[in-house]
């Protein structure tokens, strides 16, 4: 039975291939043929029943992909290129918060340790370029450095500041206030009260920056001016 | 009679909450406590684009500022140029590349190159003082995946893949960073040595061949990207007949 399934699944693709020969030598006599492909990326997925819920006032870049059971809330921001998938569990993104360019938020099914964790961002939480959060719970406020990878189960408290480049290995918790750095990432040294008030003062300023990048990249193609 | 009826629906009505408390997924107490609140606020607004034929545009400007890129410069149509980008010629941005100039100014010299997957952003202000400008001189090879922010990488320089240069660090001319390196805020990489690790350390210093080698790299990788160049003609027109056909049928996307 499975060398018939493939012969006759084999001999549909012929029948496609054979289809599309045709539309070819169609356009060819027409006079020229199309060969550029739209883009086919899809910003906003959903996998079967698991769709992404976004508040209205969120920018989601159009080469970022928010897919399956994703929830962002307000004024929240998702950089170019970013992925975030939501497919095995659920990712929850409180408000205020930006996942800057080329990040990663993801859970995997199956983990060393057999739990499976969904991954849950605060509010007002700064993620830096290049991030890898996975299975991962970060708390309001806290600040994720560009390129740092959170493996699953690591919960960074409020106010904590995960350096950039670190390597946070799994189960860590990173306590309110410290700033942990390296591979394997270690506690580095305490966070001053000023560079507190700086995390929650780049997430409204990222905030704003996003309203800016949203205007221009919602642009229709008569809107477009340059 | 109403009594009875009145007492029924308030016990099916408990009994269904508690079933569906039960029903939900398996969350600690408090993160499901942090997940409902987070549910309720979010209004999510009915004409969401989730899919744009068009794609992610290449070139964003914001405002007055518009990323410039050289005649002969590769650009992969995969890469996001948002605000004051500057990419000069024979230069080459690869594949999955953002290059965010939208706080400060970003430039990329003469027949340097950008693999792919990188991240080039520049912050306000850099903790050094000097200008937080991200500019990348001449000759000057970033591995992929790396991530730069406000830095100043001088003529002939090799970084490695996957490093992560940190605002206001200053790469000096002839030096080669090893992959991986995570280079502090307002580091200076002195001229002619190589430095490697998280956070980056010295290494050793480079011969005077090393040093020669450095722009042939960049040179040899200008010219696999002129074969990259040439698959592309200068522009898409595909969008025009879209745009037609969108206009007769009356279809708003």
């Amino acid at each position: 039975m499975g060398t018939l399934g493939r012969a006759i699944y084999s001999v549909g693709q012929l029948i496609r291939k054979t289809g599309q020969a045709v539309d070819r030598l169609g356009s060819h006599l027409q006079g020229g043929y199309i060969e550029e492909q739209l883009s086919r990326h899809r910003t906003v997925l959903n996998i079967f029943d698991k769709a992404p819920v976004i508040d209205k006032d969120v920018f989601v870049a159009p080469s970022a992909a928010v897919i399956g059971d994703v929830q962002i809330g307000k004024g929240s921001s998702i950089w170019y290129g970013s992925v975030l998938r939501g497919d095995v569990n659920i990712i929850r993104i409180g408000s205020g918060t930006n996942l800057q360019d080329n990040s990663l938020v993801h859970v995997a099914k199956s983990n060393l340790s057999g739990k499976v964790l969904p991954t849950i961002i605060g509010d007002n939480v700064t993620v830096g370029h290049s991030a890898v959060l996975h299975g991962c719970t970060v708390e309001d406020e806290a600040f994720v450095g560009m390129g740092a990878i959170l493996l699953d189960g690591v919960v960074v408290e409020k106010n904590a500041m995960v350096a950039a480049g670190a390597l946070v290995r799994q189960n860590t918790k990173i306590p309110s206030g410290e700033v942990w750095a390296g591979n394997p990432a270690k506690f580095l040294r305490k966070l001053t009260d000023e560079e507190i008030a700086f995390i929650s003062q780049s997430a409204t300023n990222y905030t704003n920056l996003a309203q800016v990048h949203a205007a221009e990249n919602s642009k229709s193609y008569e809107e477009i001016e340059f | 009679m109403a009594n009875l009826a009145r007492f029924t629906n308030k016990a099916l009505r408990t009994a269904y909450s508690i079933t569906k408390h039960h029903a939900q997924p398996q969350l600690a107490s408090s993160e499901r406590a942090f997940a409902t609140e987070a549910a309720k606020s979010i209004t999510p607004s009915p004409d969401r684009v989730n899919w744009d034929y068009r794609g992610q545009r290449k070139i964003i400007p914001l405002g007055q500022w518009l990323p410039k890129i050289a005649v002969d410069a590769y650009v992969a149509p995969n890469v996001v140029l948002a605000g004051q980008v500057h990419v000069w010629d024979g230069a080459s941005v690869w594949p999955g590349c953002v290059l965010r100039g939208d706080l400060n100014k970003i430039s990329i010299g003469f027949c340097s190159n950008v693999q792919e997957r990188c991240v080039l952003h520049a912050a306000w202000s850099s903790p050094t003082g000097l200008p937080a400008e991200t500019s990348i001189e001449r000759y000057v090879t970033i591995g992929a995946y790396s991530l730069l922010r406000s830095c100043t990488i001088e003529p002939e320089v090799i970084i490695g893949q996957h490093s992560i240069l940190m605002e206001g660090s200053i790469v000096e001319t002839h030096s080669i960073l090893e992959a991986g390196s995570v280079v502090p805020p307002g580091r200076i990489i002195p001229s002619g040595e190589l430095w490697a690790g998280n956070p980056a350390k010295f290494v050793r210093t480079l011969t005077h061949e090393e040093t020669l080698e450095i722009p042939k790299l960049a040179v040899a990788i200008n010219d696999l990207s002129k074969d990259h160049y040439h698959e592309f003609l200068p522009y898409s027109t595909i969008y025009l007949e879209v745009e037609k056909f969108k206009k007769s049928l009356g279809i708003s996307v």
